[in-house]
Order: C-alpha cells, then sequence, then structure tokens
C-alpha cells in the first residue's frame, strides 16, 4: 500500500468529510430537538448551490473575470451570506408550513411530510435548473501546494477553515448563548422547557433557521471544491450527511461533525480497493469506487452494532 | 320499558326508514342507471333468453349473473342491518352527507376518470372532507342528538322491534326500488329502446323484489342481532361478564377467552346492537366486504360494460397495482404492527425480483455454463420458486434484522435505510450473476396447464394477484390476531413493559422482519414473472419511501388502510400523474387553459417535469388533513381523536372502567 497515496486520500476525504458535517450539523440539531428525519435538509443543501450560482451570475463572476484579493473574499461573503439567509428562510417557511402542524401526530407523519417536501424541492430545482449538471464558475484561485509528495489546494484550506468557524460558531452559540441553552432545554423536554417560559415554537424554528443556514453555507463550499451541481445532489449528500449524524450519535454536534468527516474519509479510502478483475483476487469487482456507498453503510452497521447510539451518542438508559 | 305497544309503526321506525331507504337507494340507483348496472342485467338477462345473441355466453354469463344477484342481495340486507344496528345517533342530514361523499362522489370520479384515478382522487378529497367536518363541528359546537328511545337490546321485546324495523326496512327498499325501476322501464320501453322480450322479466322483477326484499331484510336483522352483546350496566366492574351474555345464551369457552384480549373486546364493543355509528359497524364491514370481493373477483367480466374498451390494458395495470398492495402489506407487518421503522424494505423485493429473476432466465445457464433444469419445466418451477424465493428474502430478513436488535428509534431506520442501498449496489456491481445495470431480460412468465400466459392476456395475472393478495391478507390477519402478533403490538406500545410480561424481544423482532421481508420476496417474485425481467433501477431508496408513504397514508397497522392506501398512492405517483399531460393537450379540459398559462412564463414546460413536485404537495397536504391515515386502526383513531368528534358518540354504554383490559390505551395521552 503506498502510504502517500493514503495520506492524499485522507486529506481529500477531510475537506469532503467536513462539508458533509456541515449538513449533518442540520439533521442532528432537528432530530435533537423535535425527533424527525428532515429529509428535506439536503435538498435545502442543493437549493443552496443553485443560489450560489444564480448570485455569480448576477455579480457577474466568471473563472476569468473574478476579481483577486479582498474583493474576491467580499464577494464571496456576500453570496456566503445570501445563500445562508435564503436557505434559512427556505428552512424556517418549511418547517412552519409541513412539520408545525404535526407537531402532535404519529411520529411518522411528519416523515413522510418531510419526503413530500424533499420531492417538491427537487422538482423546484429541476424546474429552476434543468436535469443536467450545472456547473460552477471557479471563481476561486487554485493553487496548489505540497507538504512533501501531498498535495492540497487553497479551496481545501477555504472548506475547512469556512466549516471550522461555522462549526466553532455553532459550538459556542448552543453552549454559550441564551438561545442556544433554550434550544437545549426544548431538546431535553420539551414541556418542562414551555413551562419554564421558553417559547417552544420560536426556538424550533429558530433550530430550523440555523441548521439550513449551515447548509446554505455548505452550497458555497461544495460549489467552489467540487465546481458542479444538479437536482438530485440533495438526495445523494444529504443520504450522507444523514449517515453522518447517526454514526457520531444523532443530536451530538461534535459527534455529527466527526461522523461527517469520518464518512468523507471512508469514502476516499475505498477509491484505493483495486478491481478485483484486474488484480485477480483480492478486491471488489468494478474497484472500490463503486461500492463506496455500501462500504459507508456496512462501516456504519459495524460500528452501529458495537456502539447502538453512534460514536459519540449517550447511552442513555431505558427509562420505564 | 319497550311494550308491544311500541311495535310499528312509530315515529322513530319510519324516520329511520326513510333515513336509510334515501340514503342508500340513490347510490344504488345512480350505479343502476346512470353507470352500468342496468347494461349488465340487460345483457345477462338477453344472454339467458337466446344464447348467441349477445356477447355474454358460457362462464362469462354465470360470472355476471352471479355478480348481479350477489350484488343486489348485498344491498337490501345491508339495509335491513343498518336499520336494526342504527341507534339514531346521527342526524338524517348528516348520514346523507357521508353516504354522498362515501358512495356518489366515488362513483361519479370513476365514472369519469377511471378506477384507479378515481379512487386516487378520493384518497385526496376525503382526508379533506373529515378534515372540514371536524372543524366545521368544533365550530358549530356540535353535540350528537340522543339515542333513539328504550334502544336497549336486552330482551326478547326489543329484538322483535328491531327485528321487524329490519324486515320491513328491506322489504319498503326492494320496494321503492322496484317502483323506480319500473317506471325508467317503461319510460325505456315507450320510447321504444327495450326489447319486448325484456317485459317478460320487468313483471317478474316487479313481484320478486319485494319479497325478495322482505327475507333479505330479515337477514340483515339476523346478522345484525347474532352480532347483539348484552348492554353492560355503567361503572360496575362487569367487564368479565361481556362474554356472559346478559340475554343468558350460552357462552363458549371459546369466546369467553376471546372477550378477554383487548382487541376483541375493543371491536366487539363497537357492534353493540343498536350501534352509534352504524355504517363503521364490523356488521356493516362484513356486507361491504362481499361487495367489494365480488366485485373484484368478476372484475375482469365486468369491465368492458363499466369503462368501455381498452379492458386488457387496464387489467395489466391493475396487475401492477397488486403487488405494491402486498408490499405495503408486508412492510406494514414490520412498521404497523412491530413499529420498527423499515427504510430499507426494497432490499427485499429486489432479493425475491432476483431470485426468480435468476432462476427463471438463462442467466444462471449463463454462470454454470450448463442448464440446470430442462428449459421446458422452467417457467413450472415459478409456483415452487414464489415460496422459496419469499423464503430467501425472509432469511435476509432475518439476517439484515440481527444487527438492528439492539438499537432504538431512528439509528433503527438509518440501519435499515443502509441495507436498502447495499443491496441495490451488490446486485448492480455482482454483474456475473446479476448481469449488472443491464439487468436480466427474459424472464419466464408462470406456466399452469390450460391457461394462456402471454403478455396480451393480462387475466391470469389479475387472478394470480388476486389470489396472492388473498393469501396475503388473510395470513395479515391471522398472525396480527396471533399469539406473535399480540406481542408486536405489545412491543410497539412499549418495548421495556413487553420484555418484562414475558415477551421474547429478539424473536419477536426477528420475526417482524422475517415476515415483513417473506411478502416482498412473493411480490418480487411476481414482478419479475410480469415484467418479464428485473432492472436494478426498480429498487432505489426512493421506493422504500413511497412503500412507507403507502403504509403510513392508508393508516399504520391497519390492513384495510394499508391496502387502500397503496392502491391510492400507486394510482395517484403511476396513472394521475402520468395522465396530466395527456390531459392537458385536450382544449376542453381545465387542465389546457392552466398549462397554457404556465407555459407562456415556462417555455417548454411539462406536467412531467413537476410530477414529483405535486406528488410532495399532495403527501405534505394528506398528511397534515389526516394524520393518522386514511383508515387508521381502531386503536390508533381512539388514540388519535380520543377527545374529539366521532368519539363522544362512539358506544357511551361501553366505555372502558379503569382495570379493564382496554383501560390503558383509552386514557393513553401521546
Amino acid at each position: 500500500m503506498n502510504f502517500t497515496l493514503l495520506i492524499q486520500e485522507l486529506v481529500i476525504g477531510i475537506t469532503t468529510g467536513a462539508i458533509y458535517a456541515l449538513i449533518a450539523l442540520g439533521y442532528t440539531m432537528v432530530y435533537g430537538i423535535i425527533e424527525l428525519i428532515n429529509f428535506a435538509h439536503g435538498d435545502i443543501f442543493m437549493i443552496g448551490t443553485f443560489i450560489c450560482i444564480t448570485v455569480f451570475d448576477q455579480f457577474g463572476l466568471t473563472a476569468s473575470s473574478a476579481p483577486r484579493g479582498f474583493s474576491l473574499i467580499g464577494l464571496l461573503l456576500l453570496t456566503l451570506l445570501i445563500s445562508m439567509l435564503i436557505c434559512a428562510v427556505l428552512g424556517v417557511v418549511i418547517e412552519r408550513v409541513a412539520y408545525r402542524p404535526l407537531r402532535n401526530a404519529p411520529r411518522l407523519a411528519p416523515l413522510i411530510s418531510a419526503i413530500g417536501v424533499s420531492l417538491i424541492l427537487e422538482d423546484v430545482g429541476k424546474l429552476w435548473k434543468g436535469i443536467t449538471i450545472v456547473s460552477f464558475p471557479q471563481v476561486f484561485p487554485q493553487i496548489t501546494y505540497y507538504i512533501g509528495p501531498v498535495s492540497f489546494s487553497s479551496v481545501d484550506i477555504l472548506v475547512l477553515v469556512v466549516a471550522v468557524i461555522l462549526m466553532v460558531g455553532l459550538q459556542w452559540m448552543v453552549s454559550y448563548t441564551r438561545t442556544g441553552r433554550a434550544m437545549r432545554a426544548v431538546a431535553q423536554d420539551r414541556e418542562a422547557a414551555a413551562l419554564m417560559g421558553v417559547n417552544v415554537n420560536r426556538i424550533i424554528a429558530i433550530t430550523f433557521f440555523i441548521g439550513a443556514a449551515l447548509a446554505g453555507a455548505a452550497a458555497l463550499i461544495w460549489g467552489l471544491k467540487y465546481g458542479n451541481t444538479n437536482f438530485t445532489l440533495g438526495f445523494t449528500l444529504g443520504l450522507f450527511a444523514f449517515t453522518a449524524a447517526v454514526l457520531g450519535g444523532i443530536g451530538n454536534l461534535v459527534g455529527a461533525m466527526l461522523g461527517g468527516v469520518l464518512i468523507g474519509v471512508i469514502e476516499a479510502l475505498a477509491a484505493l480497493i483495486p478491481d478485483s478483475s484486474a488484480t485477480g483476487g483480492f478486491g471488489l469487482p468494478h474497484g472500490g469506487a463503486a461500492w463506496h456507498e455500501a462500504i459507508i453503510f456496512v462501516v456504519l452497521i459495524l460500528i452501529l452494532v458495537f456502539r447502538p447510539s453512534g460514536l459519540l451518542g449517550q447511552q442513555t438508559p431505558e427509562k420505564v | 320499558m319497550p311494550t308491544a305497544s311500541m311495535l310499528l309503526p312509530t315515529r322513530d321506525s319510519r324516520a329511520l326508514l326513510i333515513k336509510w331507504i334515501v340514503g342508500l337507494l340513490v347510490p344504488v340507483m345512480v350505479f343502476t342507471f346512470v353507470w352500468s348496472g342496468e347494461a349488465i342485467i340487460n345483457n345477462v338477462l338477453l344472454g339467458l333468453i337466446n344464447p348467441g345473441s349477445t356477447a355474454l355466453q358460457g362462464p362469462v354469463l354465470i360470472e355476471a349473473a352471479i355478480f348481479i344477484v350477489v350484488f343486489y342481495a348485498t344491498v337490501i340486507a345491508l339495509t335491513g342491518y343498518l336499520v336494526a344496528a342504527d341507534s339514531g345517533r346521527r342526524r338524517t342530514i348528516d348520514l346523507w352527507i357521508d353516504i354522498v361523499v362515501f358512495t356518489l362522489v366515488p362513483l361519479f370520479l370513476v365514472i369519469n376518470f377511471g378506477l384507479v384515478v378515481g379512487a386516487a382522487l378520493c384518497a385526496i378529497i376525503w382526508p379533506a372532507y373529515f378534515f372540514v367536518r371536524r372543524r366545521v363541528r368544533q365550530a358549530r359546537h356540535y353535540t350528537p342528538p340522543p339515542p333513539l328511545k328504550n334502544l336497549e337490546v336486552s330482551d326478547a321485546e326489543q329484538r322483535a322491534i328491531l327485528m321487524s324495523r329490519a324486515t320491513t326496512a328491506g322489504f319498503w327498499f326492494a320496494f321503492a326500488f322496484a317502483v323506480v325501476w319500473l317506471i325508467v322501464d317503461l319510460i325505456y320501453f315507450f320510447v321504444g329502446q327495450l326489447p319486448t322480450v325484456l317485459l317478460i322479466w320487468v313483471v317478474i322483477r316487479t313481484i320478486l323484489l319485494p319479497i325478495a326484499g322482505y327475507f333479505l331484510g330479515r337477514l340483515g336483522g339476523a346478522v345484525a342481532l347474532r352480532r347483539t352483546l348484552a348492554a353492560k350496566s355503567n361503572g360496575s366492574k362487569s367487564d368479565g361478564n361481556v362474554a356472559t351474555n346478559g340475554v343468558g345464551r350460552r357462552v363458549s369457552k371459546k369466546r369467553q377467552l376471546e372477550s378477554l384480549s383487548t382487541t376483541r373486546a375493543r371491536e366487539e364493543a363497537k357492534d353493540l346492537v343498536p350501534n352509534d355509528l352504524p355504517l363503521r359497524s364490523t356488521g356493516a364491514q362484513r356486507f361491504y366486504l362481499i361487495l367489494i370481493v365480488a366485485f373484484v373477483l368478476f372484475y375482469p367480466v365486468l369491465d368492458p360494460f363499466l369503462f368501455g374498451s381498452g379492458t386488457a390494458g387496464r387489467l395489466a395495470g391493475y396487475g401492477d397495482a397488486g403487488y405494491y398492495v402486498i408490499l405495503a402489506l408486508g412492510l406494514n407487518i414490520v412498521v404497523g404492527f412491530a413499529g420498527l421503522l423499515d427504510l430499507g424494505y426494497v432490499a427485499f423485493f429486489a432479493i425475491g425480483s432476483y431470485a426468480w429473476g435468476i432462476i427463471g432466465s438463462t442467466q444462471l445457464t449463463n454462470v454454470l455454463g450448463q442448464a440446470p433444469v430442462n428449459p421446458h419445466i422452467l417457467s413450472a418451477l415459478f409456483w415452487p420458486m414464489l415460496i422459496v424465493g419469499a423464503l430467501i428474502a425472509a432469511f435476509w430478513g432475518v439476517l439484515l434484522g440481527a444487527p438492528t436488535l439492539r438499537l432504538r428509534g431512528d439509528y433503527l431506520a438509518i440501519v435499515t435505510l443502509g441495507f436498502g442501498e447495499i443491496v441495490p449496489i451488490v446486485f448492480l456491481e455482482l454483474d456475473k450473476y446479476s448481469n449488472g445495470p443491464n439487468g436480466i431480460v427474459g424472464v419466464q412468465s408462470p406456466s399452469f396447464p390450460g391457461v394462456d400466459w402471454s403478455v396480451i392476456t393480462p387475466v391470469p395475472y389479475y387472478y394470480l394477484i388476486l389470489a396472492l393478495i388473498a393469501f396475503t391478507i388473510f395470513a395479515n390477519v391471522r398472525l396480527r390476531d396471533s399469539r406473535l402478533g399480540r406481542a408486536w403490538i405489545a412491543i410497539r406500545e412499549d418495548e421495556i413493559a413487553a420484555a418484562s410480561s414475558g415477551v421474547n424481544l429478539v424473536n419477536t423482532k426477528l420475526f417482524a422482519f422475517g415476515a415483513g421481508a417473506f411478502f416482498s420476496g412473493i411480490a418480487g417474485a411476481y414482478h419479475a414473472a410480469k415484467l418479464g425481467g428485473v432492472s436494478p433501477d426498480n429498487f432505489s431508496f426512493g421506493d422504500s419511501v413511497i412503500f412507507l408513504a403507502m403504509v403510513v397514508i392508508g393508516g399504520i397497522g391497519s390492513i384495510p388502510g394499508v391496502i387502500v392506501g397503496a392502491l391510492a398512492v400507486y394510482a395517484i405517483n403511476q396513472l394521475l400523474l402520468a395522465q396530466l399531460d395527456s390531459l392537458a393537450t385536450d382544449p376542453s379540459n381545465p387542465l389546457y387553459a392552466v398549462h397554457n398559462a404556465i407555459v407562456h412564463f415556462i417555455p417548454g414546460f411539462t406536467f412531467d417535469n413537476i410530477r414529483n413536485l405535486i406528488f410532495g404537495i399532495i403527501l405534505v397536504v394528506i398528511m397534515i388533513f389526516r394524520p393518522e391515515g386514511l383508515i387508521p386502526s381502531a386503536r390508533r383513531r381512539r388514540e388519535f381523536h380520543a377527545i374529539e368528534e366521532d368519539h363522544e358518540i362512539e358506544v357511551g354504554a361501553l366505555d372502558v372502567v379503569p382495570g379493564a383490559p382496554g383501560f390503558e390505551t383509552e386514557v393513553r395521552v401521546e
């Protein structure tokens, strides 16, 4: 096994995983607070990528005409804010229309509603940008750096910087602000929180706001890193992100980040498994990349078998 | 106390008779005269009078005749039953509105849009109707009228009153129907559209119908009375006496034991005669069941009369809808009975499909290098493979269920989702066995001596899927009422309580996964045979989600609900939305204008592009209007609307007293 290649794949995995983690945060926050698998979350992310493309178009940003230096940073920040804001509003609207009326309904009713919203958003994306793959203008300069033989680009750094800032910010908000405390209280016991004077509906709406805003941010850095998007992207990435949230222990923010990075790394490492027809024995038919989804889920299942509440999830004793 | 002077006719009885006879006569007349009922009858008669003159001959003629007799006899008996079973706590006008919404609206939709699309539209309209009705009642502080006086079926006299009511109802219903029919036929006769031969039939019928009505009304009354329980004395701890009937009938040991089961007690409680919700009582459900079975069984014969040409295409469509019903029923075991959220159910469907796909095509020959069985008997292998495929799927169900045993709630969901993703990838990438992305083609259809299974004759497939569905429903009902089924429901309600009551969690959960997978294996084998091939594209996460939507929309845990849900979702998704574009090309259709308006803003717009959008909106709307599903199970309905609407008028005398078997579910607060 080539050790350099391994490190190289790790770098790829960590950057992809950071994006997964940002999306996973939205899943895990919503699940933590209302125990709903918000299937629409991945599609909010997809809508976010389309918003970013549209904003770039409006600014006339292309790979060649993009400014450099601080004006580029400013424009990117502005795009980030617009994307986050629109996604966040979208998230809140979805919560208001599709989930809030079902707050006291049987557990599976909001799940079906979420699936419905996910289908709606997918078709909105399809109507908006068509069924083909849409490419992002490569506005951020691609500079490749080397540490020894391992390469990484300036975009990788940007992805990690944005992701880490947002995650740290979220962690700080949840831990130290009044709203964060209210969120934790609602997650722990909705009725008790309401009795203590927490406006539960408002806190849930804020949770959706923040979760969707993170998806909007993930959308921009996804576009800068991978340069293309499609109306089905939300589904694929949403699945991975949700898996990441479960892997880390659903409802646990640090767990979601860890899970995201882990999934990114597994996905990258899976590509190293050789094609069995080529090696004539070891490996999988068509190579590991074709199997990466299966491998991710196998790892997930194995982890859950031994730690049924995810990596960092608390093993809550069952109460009667 | 009821006295002999209360025997007919009293004011109450007259009101009851008018209420039900008018209520039922209108839909029957619409079916007979507006739709194709009379056409079927006339064709049967002409076929009987001079064989060879019409299209109806031989077995087809007999089938149509049986359907006609069963249909009208059941409706007349139903009238008798309903009159005997009604306690008068629904206002006449409310009842008529209900009947319009539940019979006339579907009839008109079905006549105009075809069976499945009509049913799908009903699935959208009904939840909206329930929602509006609930809101209106809340706003108007609706209180149901008091029950009819002296209605306690406790002594012989009261039973005699109910019986005579039922008899009169049957008689007058049939009489009114005969008179209306006579008038209609006379008009036809004078216009010259009625063959003179049929005049004899008109005379015979007009005499025969009231007589038959008298006896069928008696039958309905007898059904109502047989389901009678003694009214329970309020508040006393007499729940053990549910079995020992107050009338003094001897009650068998078996029946006593049955009554001890909570579900049974609940079910029977609903059937107290007189009933506050006669249309929903289990006695009435028996009649509906007869109607539905007769309709479905003889459908291939009736279809040309009901919908005109194109029978073969429609039947093929229903054959496809059928395996969704089996899949939904199978998933209902896992999700509905045992409460284990399964997001990867499609995996077992894929396993079942590939099981017959690989055996029933040349694929196995390619893998092994030689044919394992004589190719001529290959298609006959379908029958054993139906079971073997199901068992293979069940085996994988148990195997994949094993790692999830320690998991709770949504961790379970994600693991099953994982399996749902892994299995299709395995089939996609192991192309040596599964032919990879191209899928398997040339899968044999079943063979059965004397039956032509070619693609142009969908009738065998129709009856095959009907038999499979019947088997699945039977197995589901038996499983639900078995010890195992009660254990499933117990772990759904409370795992810890169930475990401490001696339910073996491991076995029970594994059985749930196995049983659920078993039925999807059957559906898979049928799917592969009907399609003549297996494609890996048919097994995505989206399909798992659709199956789950069928179960939840229908009413989780409720067998009739899940069947309706499966048909409704299939119809909406596959038929209704697929037709929108062709509907929009017709200038007389309102969609035409809508389409033009949208094309004005979005060039190149087609409804096909927003299929999922509309489907998604429908899902959300149905869930908001009716979160407990179209036909919720009795248990869930109680939980969900415990404080609202129908419950204030659900048989008051049987409200469960503290300590009785059903008490806890009744007071449970979610």
